[in-house]
Formats: C-alpha cells, sequence, structure tokens
C-alpha cells in the first residue's frame, strides 16, 4: 500500500490534506477485476460489439447500395452538368440533338441512350447498357477515348482504326476489366444478354482498364455500346434517353433553352441523383432506426454492467478514497475502463458489422431493386466514415451509459459505502420520481408523435422517448408488483416462493434494468412483428381485391415489381381475338412529375409539389370495381367510371401522404410532354405497390398527352364457366418460343407480389433476431452478475440448510420472475409500438395507411422468448452456486 | 480538474473522428478515367474498297460528291485573305472523309446512326500580323444528318460546319469554334483543274496506290472573319483541292510535302513530294502549272528543284518543319523564295502536322511575280507510313 502515498509526493503537498496519488494503481486494480471476472466483460464488450455490428452493417450496406448507384451514375455522367429528358417515355427525339449540334454549334452536347439489361453470362445481373457516340464523348467522359495509359504517342488514328468493330459492328460492347476477368471474359467473346424478356447476343470487342480503384467500382457494372447497336437493340430508333450537355454557366443554355420543344426539359446532372436520395431516404431511415434500437437494447446492458462493476467494488472505493484517492480519479477509473471495453466492443463490432453488411447487402439491394431503382452490389464498399461513425457511437453509447454508475462511484463517501443498503434505499426514494419521468416521457413522446408534417426523425425520438420512459416505469412497477406477488408465490411455493420476489425487489437497482432492457427487446419483436403482420394482411386483402383480372400478360421485367418495356403490339390485337377472353383491360406506366395539387379550385391555393410518380394509364378497371378506396369524391360507389369517362384522376394515398397533403385534394397537376396539365382528383385510393405514388389516367388521355401508345400489361378477364389454368396453359402454347410474353394465372401473380413482400421484410425480420440476440446478452450478464454477487448471501442460506435443488429452484424462480415480468411488461409495450409505427412511421415512411392487426400468438410468444431468455440465463449461477463450497462462500474476511 | 481535462481530450478526439464523417468524399467526376484494350485489328478490309487503279474520267457536278466506295475522301478549303485596312489572315477547313468498312453493317429496322462513314473536319485561322494560329478539330458520323456530302447541290457538313454552294459555281463556306469565326462566299474563275493524268493522281509505285483528285484554284473569296469578338470584312483568293483513294503511302515514305500557291497574276502553282526515309522525294512526286487562263502543264519530279533555307522547331511535338525555301522550275523559267507567314501553323489535333499560309515572290519568265499559298507539310512528328 506504500505505493499510494510515497514520500515525495507527501511532502511536495503539504498543504493538502489528503496527498493526491497516482492513477497507475488504480488502473491496475481494474485489470486485476477484469482478469478475475472475464465473464462480466466478455458481456459488455459483446453487448457494444453486436450494437456496433448492427449499425455498421445497415450503414455499410444501405450505402454501399446507394454509392454503388451513385458512382455509376456519376460514371455515366462524367462532367455533365445538364441533362435534356423527355417528359414521355419514349424519350428525346434524336432531331433534336441534331439541331443543337448543326444549328446552334453546341458542341458540348452528347446523345445517350441506355437501359437496363441482364448479362445472362454474368450471374444474370443487372447491367446498365449506354450506348455512347464515341465522337461526342471526349468533353464528358475519357473511358474511351483516353488512350495515354496503353499505346503511345504514335496517333490516335490508330485508337480511330480500333473503334471500327465498336462503331460499325452491331451489338458490340465494351466492358470493365474487373467484370471481364471475374467471369473469364475475353475480347472477342459473345456475351448473352436479355433485354425485356428478349434475348441478344453481344460481342465484347474492348475492355475498359479504369485507371483507379474509384472508377473501377463504378463501371463494374456498365456496359458500353455504340448509340447504333443500342437504339436497335432497345427499339429506340430515333430517340435518344438524353442528351448530355456541359455548361459552364446558365447563360450557355439560353440558346437552347429557346429550341426546347414542350416535351422535354433542362435538368441538372445533380437532381437524377437527388431523385434517388430522396426516393430512398425513408426506406433507409426505417433501417437505421431499426439498427440504433439495437444499440439502445445494447446500452442498458452496459449501464447494466457498469452499475454491477461499481456497486460491487463499493467496499473497495470506500476504502481506496480513505487512501485518498480522488473522487475524479474513481470518476476516471469507472469511464477509463468503459472506454477502453467500448473501443474494444467497438472494434470488434466493427468486424462484425462487414461481415454482417456482406449478408444483408443482398437483402437491401433486392428491396431497392423490386422497388426503387436497379443496382446491383459486388462487394459492400467499406468507407471509412461509417466506420469511424460506428466507432463514434459505440464509444459515446458506452461512455454514457457509465456517466451514472460513474457518477454513483464517485460520490461513494468513505462511511456509508460500505453499506450496501444505501443505494437501494436511495432506489426506493427515487421510485415515484421515476413515475413522474415517465408520465413527462410519454407525454412528450406522444406530443412529438402527433407533430403534424414532424417528418421521420421527429416520430422515431418520439418512439424512443415512449420507449424509454416505459423503461423508467419498470422499477416502480417492479416493485409494486413483487409486493402483490410475494403472498401469493408464498402460498404456492412455500418459503422459496416467499423469497424470490423479495429478492428481486430488494436488489432493484439491478433486477429493474434487466428487466427493463429485456423488456424493451421483447416490445420491439412485438411490434414488429404486430407491424408486418398488419401489413402483410392488408397487403394480401389488397391483392384478393384489386387483382380481380384472371391472367396477366406481361413482358418479363429485370426487377419483380417493375415492368420495363411494352407488350408486343401485335400480341395485344390477337389477344381481342381470343375467344374465351370476355373483356381486357390495358394498362401502361410511366414516371412523371407531380407538380402542384389545389386544394380548392374556386381560391387557386396551389401546393406546389416536386414529386416523381408512377403514372398508370388504364382503359379499364383491374379491380372490376372492388378496389377499395380511402377517398371519393362524389356519393358514388365505383369511381372508375368518371376515370374512364376522362372526367379526373385517381391518386394514390401514399403520393398525398408523402407530399404532406393531409386532405384529398381538388386537382392534381403533372408535367406532361404537352406542358403541364391539371386534372380533377375523383378518387385516393390505396396502392401499396409503390411508396412513390401513383396517378391513374385514363388511357386516352394519357395517350392524348403523353403520345405513347405502348401496352406494359394486360389483363384478361375470362368468360364465366371457362378454366383459367386451361386458359393459361393454352397462352403459354402460343407464345412457346416467344421470351418477351409472360402470362401469369391471377394466383400467380398474387403469390409473386408476397414473396417480394416477404423478402422486403426479411431484412427486418433480421433485425429483430439481433435485436433479441442483444437483450439476451443484456439479461444473461445482468441476471447472472446478480447471482453470483449474491454467492455469500446464497452461501449463508446453504449453511443454514438450504438442499442444492432449493437453491437451483430459487435461482430459476428468481430469474423466472423476472422473464415473465419483462414479458409481461413488455406486451402493452409492444402494442403501443405497434400502433406507432403502422399509424405514424409507416405513414409517414411510406404514406401507406395499414389496417391493425392483432394476432395473440404475437403476444404470447414474446412472452415465452423473454421467460425461456430469463430461464437459460439462471442456469450457469444456479449450477455455480450448486458445485459451491459453502464455507469458501461464506469467508469474507 | 486534470483528469477533466483527459476526458475532455477524449471527447475532442471523438469529435474530431465524426467530422472525419461529414467530410465530402471523392468524387468519380474528376477522377473516372480509363482506357480501353481493343480488339485487334480486323484482318485487311482494304482490298473490299474500291481503288483508284486508272485515270477515269470526273464528271462534274457528281463527282463534287463523296464517293463512299473508296475508303479515304477530302475537301480541302485553303486561301490567304486580308481585311481593308491590309490585316492578313489565312484558312483552312477541311472535310475528310472516312469509310470504316466498305460497307455499312445490315441491320433490320437500323438505326440513324448506323454507319460506316465518318467525317471529320480541320478548321484554322492563322493571324498573320496577330502572330497567332487558331486549329480546330470535330468528328462525327455520317448520320443521323450531322455531317455528309451531296454533289447536287454540292454541299460538305459536319454540324454547323459547312461548305454549301448558293448557285453554281458559287459556295458559301461556314466554321465556327469558341474563338474564331469563319463566313465566306467563294466564286470560281477557272474550271476545275484534273491533276495527274487527267486527275489519277499516282501516289506510289504500286497498284491502286494512287487518287483522283481535282482542283479549283483562284477563287475569289469575300466575306467575314472574326477572332475573340473582333470581326474582320475581307478579300481574297481560296483553292479547293477534293481528292479520293484507297491508297496507304508506299513502304519507306515517311511523309509529303504540299504546295499550292497562286500567283497575283492569276496563275497557279500545285507541287507534292513525297518524302523517303532516305531524304529523297519519291518518283511519283508531281505538280501542276495552271496559267491564268486555266490552261494546265504537269511537272515531274525532276523538273523542280526545292532547297530548304531554314527550319522551325515545334516546341510541342519537337520536329523541325522547313520554313523558307527557294524553287527554282526551269522548265517555266520560274525563281521563288518564300517563307512561312507566321512560323507556328502546327496542329495538334488527332495528327499532328503543318499547314499553313506561305508567301512567295521571286519571277517567272522574267516578270516578277508575288505569290499567296499554302503548303502542307506531314510526316514530321508523326511518320504516315506507319499510321496510314
Amino acid at each position: 500500500m506504500s505505493e499510494f502515498s510515497s514520500p515525495d509526493s507527501a511532502n511536495s503537498s503539504v498543504n493538502q490534506s489528503i496527498p493526491t496519488v497516482d492513477n497507475a494503481p488504480l488502473w491496475r486494480l481494474a485489470w486485476r477485476r477484469v482478469r478475475r471476472r472475464p465473464f462480466q466483460y466478455v458481456l459488455f464488450v459483446l453487448g457494444i460489439a453486436i450494437g456496433v455490428a448492427m449499425l455498421v452493417s445497415i450503414d455499410l450496406a444501405n450505402g454501399s447500395a446507394q454509392r454503388a448507384f451513385e458512382l455509376s451514375t456519376d460514371a455515366i455522367a462524367g462532367r455533365t452538368t445538364h441533362r435534356i429528358e423527355a417528359i414521355s417515355p419514349i424519350g428525346v427525339d434524336e432531331e433534336l440533338y441534331r439541331e443543337l449540334r448543326t444549328e446552334l454549334g453546341y458542341t458540348q452536347s452528347a446523345p445517350i441512350v441506355e437501359g437496363y439489361v441482364v448479362a445472362e453470362d454474368l450471374d444474370r445481373q443487372p447491367m446498365r447498357l449506354v450506348g455512347v457516340d464515341f465522337f461526342a464523348e471526349a468533353p464528358f467522359r475519357s473511358y474511351l477515348n483516353d488512350n495515354s495509359g496503353s499505346s503511345s504517342n504514335d496517333d490516335s488514328d490508330q485508337g480511330i482504326e480500333a473503334l471500327t468493330a465498336f462503331i460499325t459492328e452491331p451489338n458490340t460492347v465494351i466492358l470493365a476489366r474487373d467484370t471481364a476477368s471475374e467471369y473469364d471474359v475475353q475480347v472477342g467473346d459473345r456475351l448473352n444478354l436479355t433485354l425485356a424478356g428478349q434475348p441478344t447476343a453481344a460481342k465484347v470487342v474492348g475492355i475498359l482498364q479504369p485507371a483507379n480503384a474509384l472508377t473501377r467500382d463504378a463501371l463494374s457494372n456498365v456496359l458500353f455500346t455504340d448509340i447504333a447497336s443500342a437504339q436497335e437493340v432497345m427499339s429506340m430508333q430515333g430517340r435518344l434517353s438524353h442528351i448530355d450537355l456541359i455548361a459552364d454557366n446558365e447563360a450557355d443554355l439560353a440558346p437552347i433553352q429557346a429550341i426546347l420543344p414542350e416535351e422535354v426539359k433542362l435538368t441538372t446532372a445533380q437532381a437524377q441523383k437527388n431523385a434517388v436520395q430522396q426516393m430512398t431516404a425513408a426506406f433507409k431511415l426505417n433501417l437505421t432506426a431499426l439498427s440504433l434500437l439495437a444499440l439502445v437494447v445494447g446500452m442498458f446492458l452496459i449501464y447494466n454492467t457498469v452499475t454491477f462493476s461499481v456497486i460491487q467494488r463499493r467496499s473497495l472505493f470506500g476504502t481506496l478514497r480513505c487512501l485518498g484517492v480522488t473522487q475524479g480519479q474513481l470518476f476516471q477509473l469507472i469511464l477509463g475502463e468503459s472506454l477502453v471495453l467500448s473501443i474494444l466492443g467497438s472494434v470488434i463490432g466493427l468486424g462484425l458489422g462487414i461481415v454482417l453488411g456482406r449478408v444483408i447487402v443482398g437483402l437491401i439491394t433486392q428491396t431497392i431493386n423490386d422497388f426503387y431503382f436497379v443496382v446491383y452490389v459486388r462487394d459492400i464498399s467499406v468507407s471509412n466514415a461509417t466506420l469511424v461513425k460506428g466507432m463514434g457511437v459505440g464509444i459515446f453509447a458506452a461512455l454514457f451509459a457509465s456517466v451514472i454508475p460513474a457518477i454513483e462511484a464517485m460520490r461513494t463517501s468513505p462511511n456509508n459505502s460500505l453499506k450496501r443498503s444505501t443505494l437501494e434505499g436511495k432506489v426506493k426514494k427515487v421510485l415515484p420520481w421515476l413515475v413522474v419521468a415517465w408520465a413527462v416521457f410519454t407525454v412528450g413522446g406522444f406530443g412529438l408523435l402527433s407533430i403534424k408534417n414532424g417528418g421521420l426523425v421527429i416520430a422515431f425520438t418520439g418512439l424512443f422517448a415512449i420507449l424509454l420512459a416505459a423503461a423508467f416505469l419498470t422499477p416502480p412497477a417492479t416493485a409494486l408488483l413483487m409486493e402483490w406477488l410475494s403472498p401469493t408465490l408464498s402460498r404456492l411455493l412455500g418459503i422459496l416462493g416467499k423469497m424470490a420476489p423479495r429478492d428481486i425487489a430488494r436488489s432493484l437497482s439491478r433486477t429493474s434494468i434487466a428487466i427493463a432492457s429485456l423488456m424493451v427487446a421483447v416490445s420491439v419483436i412485438v411490434g414488429v412483428s404486430v407491424m408486418v403482420g398488419s401489413f402483410r394482411t392488408t397487403v394480401v386483402q389488397w391483392l384478393d381485391q384489386t387483382l380481380q383480372a384472371d391472367i396477366y400478360v406481361t413482358p418479363p421485367s429485370t426487377t419483380a415489381n417493375r415492368v420495363f418495356g411494352s407488350v408486343d403490339p401485335t400480341v395485344v390485337q390477337e389477344a381481342y381475338t381470343w375467344a374465351e377472353i370476355d373483356h381486357i383491360v390495358t394498362y401502361n406506366d410511366t414516371d412523371a412529375e407531380v407538380v402542384a395539387f389545389n386544394r380548392d379550385a374556386a381560391n387557386q391555393s396551389e401546393i406546389a409539389v416536386d414529386r416523381s410518380v408512377k403514372l398508370i394509364s388504364a382503359d379499364g378497371d383491374v379491380s372490376a370495381g372492388q378496389r377499395p378506396y380511402a377517398w371519393i369524391r362524389d356519393n358514388v360507389k365505383d369511381p372508375w367510371p368518371q376515370l374512364d369517362a376522362g372526367e379526373g384522376v385517381i391518386i394514390s394515398e401514399a403520393l398525398m401522404l408523402r407530399a404532406g397533403v393531409s386532405e384529398p385534394p381538388e386537382t392534381v397537376t403533372v408535367e406532361s410532354p404537352q406542358g403541364s396539365l391539371t386534372y380533377p382528383v375523383v378518387a385516393v385510393f390505396y396502392d401499396y405497390s409503390s411508396d412513390r405514388g401513383t396517378v391513374l389516367l385514363d388511357d386516352d388521355l394519357y395517350l392524348e398527352a403523353w403520345q405513347d401508345p405502348s401496352i406494359a400489361s394486360l389483363g384478361l378477364f375470362v368468360k364465366p364457366d371457362v378454366d383459367v389454368d386451361a386458359v393459361v396453359t393454352q397462352l403459354r402454347q402460343t407464345f412457346k418460343g416467344r421470351q418477351d410474353l409472360v402470362a401469369q394465372s391471377n394466383r400467380n401473380l398474387r403469390q409473386g407480389s408476397l414473396e417480394i413482400f416477404d423478402r422486403t421484410f426479411a431484412i427486418t425480420g433480421a433485425l429483430r433476431l439481433l435485436a433479441v440476440v442483444v437483450a439476451f446478452i443484456g439479461v444473461l450478464s445482468a441476471l447472472m452478475s446478480l447471482q453470483l454477487e449474491r454467492t455469500r448471501e446464497l452461501g449463508i442460506l446453504r449453511a443454514n440448510g438450504m438442499t442444492p435443488p432449493q437453491m437451483w429452484k430459487l435461482t430459476l424462480l428468481e430469474t423466472g420472475i423476472m422473464g415473465s415480468l419483462a414479458g409481461f411488461f413488455a406486451m402493452p409495450l409492444g402494442y403501443v409500438l405497434a400502433w406507432i409505427l403502422i399509424y405514424v412511421i409507416n405513414v409517414r415512411s411510406f404514406g401507406w395507411t395499414l389496417q391493425m392487426q392483432i394476432e395473440p400468438s404475437y403476444f404470447w410468444q414474446a412472452w415465452i422468448v423473454a421467460v425461456v431468455a430469463a430461464l437459460l440465463a439462471g442456469v450457469y449461477p444456479a449450477w455455480r452456486l450448486g458445485e459451491m463450497v459453502v464455507a469458501t462462500a461464506i469467508r469474507e474476511e | 480538474m486534470k483528469n477533466l481535462k483527459q476526458f475532455a481530450f477524449v471527447f475532442v478526439a471523438i469529435a474530431v473522428a465524426l467530422t472525419i464523417t461529414f467530410y465530402p468524399r471523392a468524387g468519380i467526376t474528376n477522377s473516372g478515367k480509363a482506357s480501353v484494350q481493343w480488339l485487334a485489328g480486323q484482318g485487311e478490309p482494304q482490298s473490299e474498297f474500291l481503288q483508284a487503279i486508272a485515270p477515269k474520267p470526273l464528271k462534274f457536278p457528281q463527282d463534287l460528291g463523296p464517293h463512299e466506295g473508296y475508303q479515304t475522301e477530302w475537301w480541302y478549303y485553303t486561301g490567304n485573305i486580308e481585311a481593308e485596312d491590309g490585316h492578313e489572315f489565312g484558312y483552312q477547313l477541311t472535310f475528310f472523309r472516312r469509310a470504316l468498312t466498305p460497307e455499312t453493317a445490315a441491320v433490320d429496322d437500323a438505326s440513324d446512326w448506323r454507319s460506316n462513314q465518318i467525317y471529320f473536319s480541320h478548321f484554322t485561322i492563322s493571324d498573320i500580323d496577330g502572330n497567332k494560329f487558331y486549329p480546330h478539330e470535330r468528328f462525327s458520323r455520317q448520320s443521323a444528318k450531322l455531317s455528309g456530302a451531296q454533289a447536287v447541290p454540292y454541299r460538305v457538313w459536319l454540324e454547323d460546319w459547312s461548305a454549301t454552294e448558293i448557285e453554281p459555281g458559287k459556295v458559301h463556306l461556314v466554321a465556327k469554334a469558341d474563338d474564331v469565326a469563319l463566313d465566306l462566299t467563294l466564286n470560281e474563275t477557272l474550271p476545275p483543274v484534273l491533276q495527274g493524268d487527267r486527275g489519277f493522281s499516282k501516289k506510289g509505285p504500286e497498284e491502286g496506290n494512287a487518287s483522283y483528285y481535282y482542283s479549283i484554284v483562284q477563287q475569289q473569296t469575300e466575306g467575314t472573319v472574326a477572332i475573340a469578338d473582333k470581326s474582320y470584312a475581307v478579300t481574297g483568293r481560296t483553292w479547293k483541292d477534293h481528292e479520293y483513294s484507297t491508297s496507304a503511302l508506299s513502304p519507306g515514305t515517311v511523309g509529303w510535302d504540299w504546295f499550292s500557291l497562286q500567283f497575283d497574276d492569276g496563275s497557279a502553282l500545285m507541287l507534292y513530294g513525297l518524302r523517303q526515309e532516305n531524304g529523297d522525294i519519291a518518283d511519283v512526286s508531281s505538280g501542276t502549272y495552271v496559267s491564268a487562263t486555266g490552261e494546265t502543264q504537269p511537272i515531274n519530279h525532276t523538273e523542280w528543284q526545292l532547297d530548304v533555307l531554314d527550319t522551325w522547331r515545334s516546341t510541342k511535338t519537337k520536329s523541325s518543319y522547313p520554313s523558307r525555301w527557294h524553287l527554282e522550275i526551269p522548265k517555266l523559267d520560274l525563281v521563288l523564295d518564300g517563307k512561312s507567314l507566321i512560323a507556328n501553323q502546327e496542329l495538334n489535333v488527332s495528327t499532328n502536322y503543318w499547314e499553313g499560309a506561305v508567301g512567295f515572290t521571286g519571277t517567272v519568265a522574267n516578270q516578277a511575280v508575288n505569290a499567296k499559298g499554302y503548303v502542307e507539310m506531314t510526316g514530321y512528328a508523326d511518320r504516315l507510313d506507319v499510321v496510314l
């Protein structure tokens, strides 16, 4: 002990009553403790690690998908600053490009024809087929023109010679080196591509050697082809996807603006990226919030562990204080321990997160492909920012959770620190205040949730506040329940039944935290299960009502949820001649911009919005009047006849809600090739197939304004008494050899839709599971510490005649009660969470109103999870205690 | 307090780490570079192109237009012009056509962009008084009406650069780049001059190593030239060459020197020398003298003597180009001395060559004459027998 107060320091601090103690011995002390009780610290590290891992993996997977898309978008945009795009899906008339070049002499322009193809030989991955005019490329993209790397300066006529095949041979492509070498593709090989179901063979005439890693990633799923080939393959003769422009300043664009026809618009290159970000923002935020939830559960666990380590060392701290260790040093010791452990945990978490990220990136990109945009992620890109963020959050969470116990340790005064009951006494005093805190947080949380147009971040803050409030309520509720439970249990189980609840109530400072963390975790399971279940039921119902046609004919698509391409017009013509068909409805869709809502046509109160939506043109109702509507303007049962008569449009609920418009608008204004068109809104319908928003429009109006006669899908209603399956089989026979068509029965389509649904929620399931794992570890660590701490007390009980089986019983009874309590508390909380997820989060994120569906099984299953977790956590301590040598256990000094 | 400081340090460290999170990431736009490893050569397609094998009567206006069966073709306008205040300029506006393959690939419902013909164009302005040279190059394919050529009415164009017949014998030239612009009207004064043997011009001893070649010289020129924002009304004379072939230079030929001189008495002289590795000029090198009334006289390579008196060294390609000449053609009793009007008229575009305005003075048949013209010198920076 002499090292605590060396003569030197004693002399040098004559004026101080107690000399300052060096820090080193304290750190040695901490290290000794870690070595003696490694298990507790392992759990601490694990808790942080899993929390961080989830955060990091979600972030990496999301980030990688986004980055893959952005990089390839950037790579394709190159130095493009502006872009001429068509409003109609048929593209920009190439005549406009000729005008730009030959009449305006605007050389900073390049025509692009692009689309998505599935590369059959490259793992069937979707690739971006980008058709370029080599001669216009130089100012925009330097991939094809830059020969600095390969051939020397012997002349670029060589380059022109080499380009011959690329320009003159149909269907020639260039792909990136990494992709080529991954699939062992050589120059001269043929690649099988599928474009909207049409197979095409493309010859590889060049391998792109990206100059750096960034370019490599960006170009990994791009196929460059000549613009002529692109037009031919995609049947876009005479049309361009867009015209890229470089403008040093807006003034340069004035002459272009002057000649632009109505059906095209000039946008900035940045706009496309923004649109994509806007599209997926809600989806990403939801996933991030879910991963944060795991970290919150993890924080409970850390708080728990640190509290224990403090409480267990109270007598030691008392002694140290007597020896002159300052309050600050103790504070530092506790936080220092946490810091070291959290760094360790975070580092492990980063590693785990990267591994996990690799696993879930497939799930996330699948969903993004189903709903938003085509992206293929070869491997996650581990961004430093994500790692730093994960590290930071892990350390902050651990330190934050340790602050209260550290203050507790700091405040330990030498005299009462030796009394264990002081803390529990304090907790008792705090109980009423905790009820107040619960009330305040709950009211605050609901207050936040009820803010109109409050946005997602506020909604999630409210949700977290309510979760925290419930945690506050746990200690008083536990105390109360234990008081009630004790007599009942004692009647049932005798003395042990009396002891167990009292033990729990007596150690409330620790037991309640274990209960609270288990409760939070279980309630998340309940909440998410109810939400997903309700969602699924709603979607099933909606599909049943909406999909009334018996057979659906579409071109096969690269992604499951969206149709690319169109049905061959000859097939459509033929379909009308089939005898078994009663009637046919045809659909077509395009992306459009909704620019404004008008709440009141009379006083022109316009609400400007700028939302990209799916515009569907229909010549009939595929639901045959069965479709449910959220709102119908006139007092009619079915607004479809009005739509058919061209009296107005039907908009989706998501369009309205996500634009922050709570009341159905009078009219909606859509950008069309003929300029902005305003249509009256006759009804609002539910659409769970898109969270972007949908506008249903009569096909005649669409044809008039968009000039696009193609048909994306057909719904066939067969005559009564005709066997649908037989007709489908017959159709397939007729279409045999036609790979550009898919005929599906109603049942198949419904099944397919539900598969997408389940796939979308696979990631949610994975996260839910992880939250349970974190909670489980938390409970395990809390309960185990709790029991191990009582070694001496139980030793005394043993010495007084308690048998090992009784010991087992007592331990399992205690953990069992705690588990049951957590499960019990989790039920109402889970319900509240589900309510918030369904009526606030979902509506704000995706604009979908779901019918809440309560399945009792969600509740009792969750309760069982809690009890089982708690019982399992009791096994090791019970076994340890059963094995203990009584004499060792009760010997203290 | 010391402890708190230590903690503050830790928090600051974490805060710093977090700011890195918001540090902007590298974008692809500035770093996106790649090069392409192309499919190796597609064999020797040249045999399938038409070749210039023997003299063939050239017919006008049909032959003003393109001859797509031949691999290479060019319409070459060079001229020396002068503003009213005596400010001197030279200009070059050339349209090259190159067939990548003998035939366009057959595709059902072919795209407008599908073509085997590409056009490229060189446009230069030499500001003699300002001692500045403005070279520009553009490429396009003959598709989607972006570039092309036609005989009736005569027109050659690449985007907004064009030579368009406005009435028989009168052609409108337009070209515009970011720093210079040209708008000239050319009036023919003499009928087309058929070069070589009735327009058949040999470029090597091998069969087919020849071109069809005619010139329209001494065209009265007027219009405007703009440099930056300053526009000049100009007048002067223009020389047009139109040549097409499917020929490669014979092995050992490194490049050529081509002279087109328009004398102030209305006559004109064209000479081209194909330079060999050993410094000699090839036997097939030749020239034509056109009298003021349009009579032509062929000149073979033994009949002229050209001495280089000085050279100019390009800082860009480190090549030395002749810059002063002494020319004698005893047969015409012609003795001339000339020089480039400004030293640097080297084009560093997809290929490197020197093509610029020159001035000559001397005597022809004891009459003092002045001539302006253009000289093209290729193969000094890049050897052409390797390239072509």
